[in-house]
């Protein structure tokens, strides 16, 4: 029984498709989950399905994340896929298309929290590898808007940050989320227009990659795995010279499904590069 | 791959079509509500070319602070469709959009997005939410619609993510978002809480009845790990479970964690809480076990036996409740009575 969709409802000319108790669950999930990786969310289909209409043949991912897409187009919402910058795994979120979602951040912190998280970003955004150190991050503090933040505390904000999922730590380094970097790549772009990177190959917004050391145009890793993959003579794609960083592998989640481990527990088995 | 060429095409060419229709800020602004469509050119500060924007201003406004939940949701209101938080703006905003209203008649959707996103926010939170809090975020010149707004928020709500906003006290006008999807037994677990949690909740009540009415942390793990539910791994639906059982629902008050007496080095034990007494019986948990095993309680003497005992003490419990309400009900009546028997007098 599903009710039909009112006209304003439907956005653009395309057909608006139809919302089942499948969808809405998974929706509800995806929601809950902040970003789920790709294995996750085909799984959370299967179970949607198996729970609400287990006669019914589950649909292809695609189609089915377009069919959803369809229907929040009008709330200028979205299910966005996207690729974990370290090891290519392709990802998926629930994001907000016309607040940038940054405001999904606003509800859940302090003004000087908020601004802590600004220049965390920003000097994510101005390094070479796409990590801040902490310290540096920290030595800003004094510089925040709003109630003064001491050290201590703003090191537990950054924990909280991690903790919410907008923030990852490495070895006392932050850089962004995967999910962050869904959500908010539009605002980033539109916020650093001219410190931002930009993969050469993709074009996408880029945090962590490697360069090419003699033109400076840069890839994401996963990126480099596809172009170069299976190539024993990797050149820049720009000014063809020698491609001197190890070239990562392509990501196959049939060897991670073997492997057995669960993925989120699992550490990129890749260093940072420049 | 990042976001996919396909989306990323579709999202600029409706960037230009929305600037080529119209002019500014305010026009784009409105066009985008009218039609309905491009989501990026209904918040031309966030989604239009930068080069037309003062980049001084945009940082300070997605990342809205919270004052109080009200602010905040001002904020998260005005963020979306004003390049800054002067309500003044806004007014000038909301008046060129009605001007514009021609176009194919849909302003209010602007408004019924915001609100479809702090009722996202707060459902996501488990927050109640209050009419007033609604009330703020919309502006001055659409509080008549306000309704309308609402109305369709909730259509939205239930159509998209089979949430259901309900008043829940019309005196206080608090209201509550209730998952009508939730697979509850008989609806007697309380919705809200989000609907992964309960089935897990169910399991561990059944495990802690199993074991006597109380289980070893050991014991409630086995299970857990026979379904292929793990303390130190994510859940694809769960998500962190060992969170699950030994904070928030114990927070929750549906559960009880607490050290085994004399455990060195300390060892953990589950009870149910409070709320599990009030809110289901060893007979439902019984059930619920069933028919994970496709059979009937009774199938379970020992244990069917104990939930008979725990009905039969409830249903003496309810008599005497109901009895004691009665008398007290009585005697307030014959006080009352009395009093105005004397006043007349």
């Amino acid at each position: 029984m599903q009710p039909e969709v009112p006209s304003y409802m439907q956005g653009s000319t395309r057909r608006v498709g139809i919302m089942t108790d499948v969808h809405r669950r998974f929706l509800q999930l995806l929601m809950t989950h902040g970003v789920l990786e790709e294995w996750d969310v085909k799984r959370l289909q299967k179970h949607c399905y198996k729970v609400h209409d287990c006669n019914a043949t589950v649909e292809k991912l695609e189609d089915f994340i377009n069919n959803i897409n369809s229907v929040l187009e009008s709330l200028y919402i979205e299910i966005k896929k996207g690729v974990t910058e370290d090891d290519g795994r392709p990802i998926y979120a629930l994001v907000n298309l016309a607040t940038t979602s940054v405001s999904k951040m606003a509800s859940d912190f302090a003004e000087n929290e908020l601004d802590l998280f600004r220049k965390a970003l920003e000097l994510i955004i101005d390094s070479e590898t796409g990590f801040a150190s902490s310290t540096n991050i920290l030595n800003l503090v004094d510089q925040l808007k709003g109630k003064k933040m001491r050290k201590k505390e703003a090191e537990q904000v950054l924990q909280k940050f991690v903790q919410h999922k907008w923030l990852v730590e490495k070895e006392g380094e932050f850089t962004l989320h995967c999910r962050a970097i869904l959500e908010m790549e539009q605002y980033i772009r539109e916020t650093h227009p001219d410190a931002v990177k930009v993969c050469d190959l993709c074009h996408g917004l880029l945090i962590q990659g490697q360069s090419c050391e003699t033109c400076g145009i840069k890839m994401h890793l996963p990126c480099v795995a596809k172009y170069f993959q299976s190539n024993s003579e990797p050149r820049c794609p720009h000014c063809n010279d020698y491609w001197p960083h190890e070239i990562p592998e392509v990501f196959d989640p049939e060897k991670e499904r073997e492997a057995g481990i669960s993925k989120s527990n699992k550490k990129p088995l890749r260093s940072r590069q420049h | 791959m990042p976001r996919g060429q396909k989306s990323k095409l579709r999202a600029r060419e409706k960037r230009r079509q929305a600037r080529a229709e119209t002019k500014g800020l305010e026009g784009a602004q409105a066009t985008a509500a009218a039609e309905g469509e491009s989501p990026s050119s209904a918040c031309l500060p966030f989604g239009g070319e930068p080069q037309n924007l003062p980049a001084a201003d945009i940082p300070s406004t997605p990342l809205a602070p919270q004052g109080a939940p009200s602010t905040t949701n001002t904020m998260a209101a005005d963020s979306c469709t004003y390049p800054d938080e002067d309500s003044s703006q806004d007014e000038k905003n909301a008046t060129s959009s009605k001007g514009t209203k021609g176009r194919s008649g849909d302003p209010l959707n602007d408004k019924v997005v915001l609100m479809v996103q702090f009722l996202l926010q707060k459902y996501q939170k488990k927050e109640p939410i209050t009419k007033a809090d609604m009330l703020k975020l919309v502006t001055k010149n659409y509080k008549p619609h306000f309704n309308e707004i609402l109305r369709r928020s909730s259509e939205y709500m239930e159509l998209a993510f089979g949430v259901d906003l309900k008043e829940v006290d019309p005196i206080r006008h608090w209201y509550a978002l209730v998952n009508k999807l939730e697979l509850t037994f008989d609806g007697t677990m309380n919705n809200e809480e989000g609907m992964p949690k309960t089935s897990l909740l169910m399991i561990v009540l059944s495990v802690i009845f199993m074991q006597g009415n109380c289980a070893p942390e050991e014991e409630v793990w086995k299970v857990l790990n026979m379904m292929g539910v793990y303390a130190d791994r994510k859940h694809f639906i769960y998500g962190e479970p060992r969170k699950i059982i030994t904070e928030d629902l114990v927070q929750l008050n549906y559960l009880e964690y607490q050290q085994v007496p004399n455990s060195d080095p300390p060892r953990y034990e589950f009870l149910w809480g409070p709320r599990a007494h009030a809110e289901t019986s060893k007979m439902k948990v019984l059930e619920f076990l069933a028919r994970l095993h496709d059979t009937i309680p009774s199938a379970f003497p020992s244990w069917y036996e104990e939930a008979l005992k725990d009905e039969e003490e409830r249903a003496r419990a309810r008599a005497a409740a109901r009895a004691r309400t009665a008398a007290a009900m009585a005697s307030a009546r014959s006080r009352a009575m009395a009093r105005n028997f004397s006043h007349t007098k």
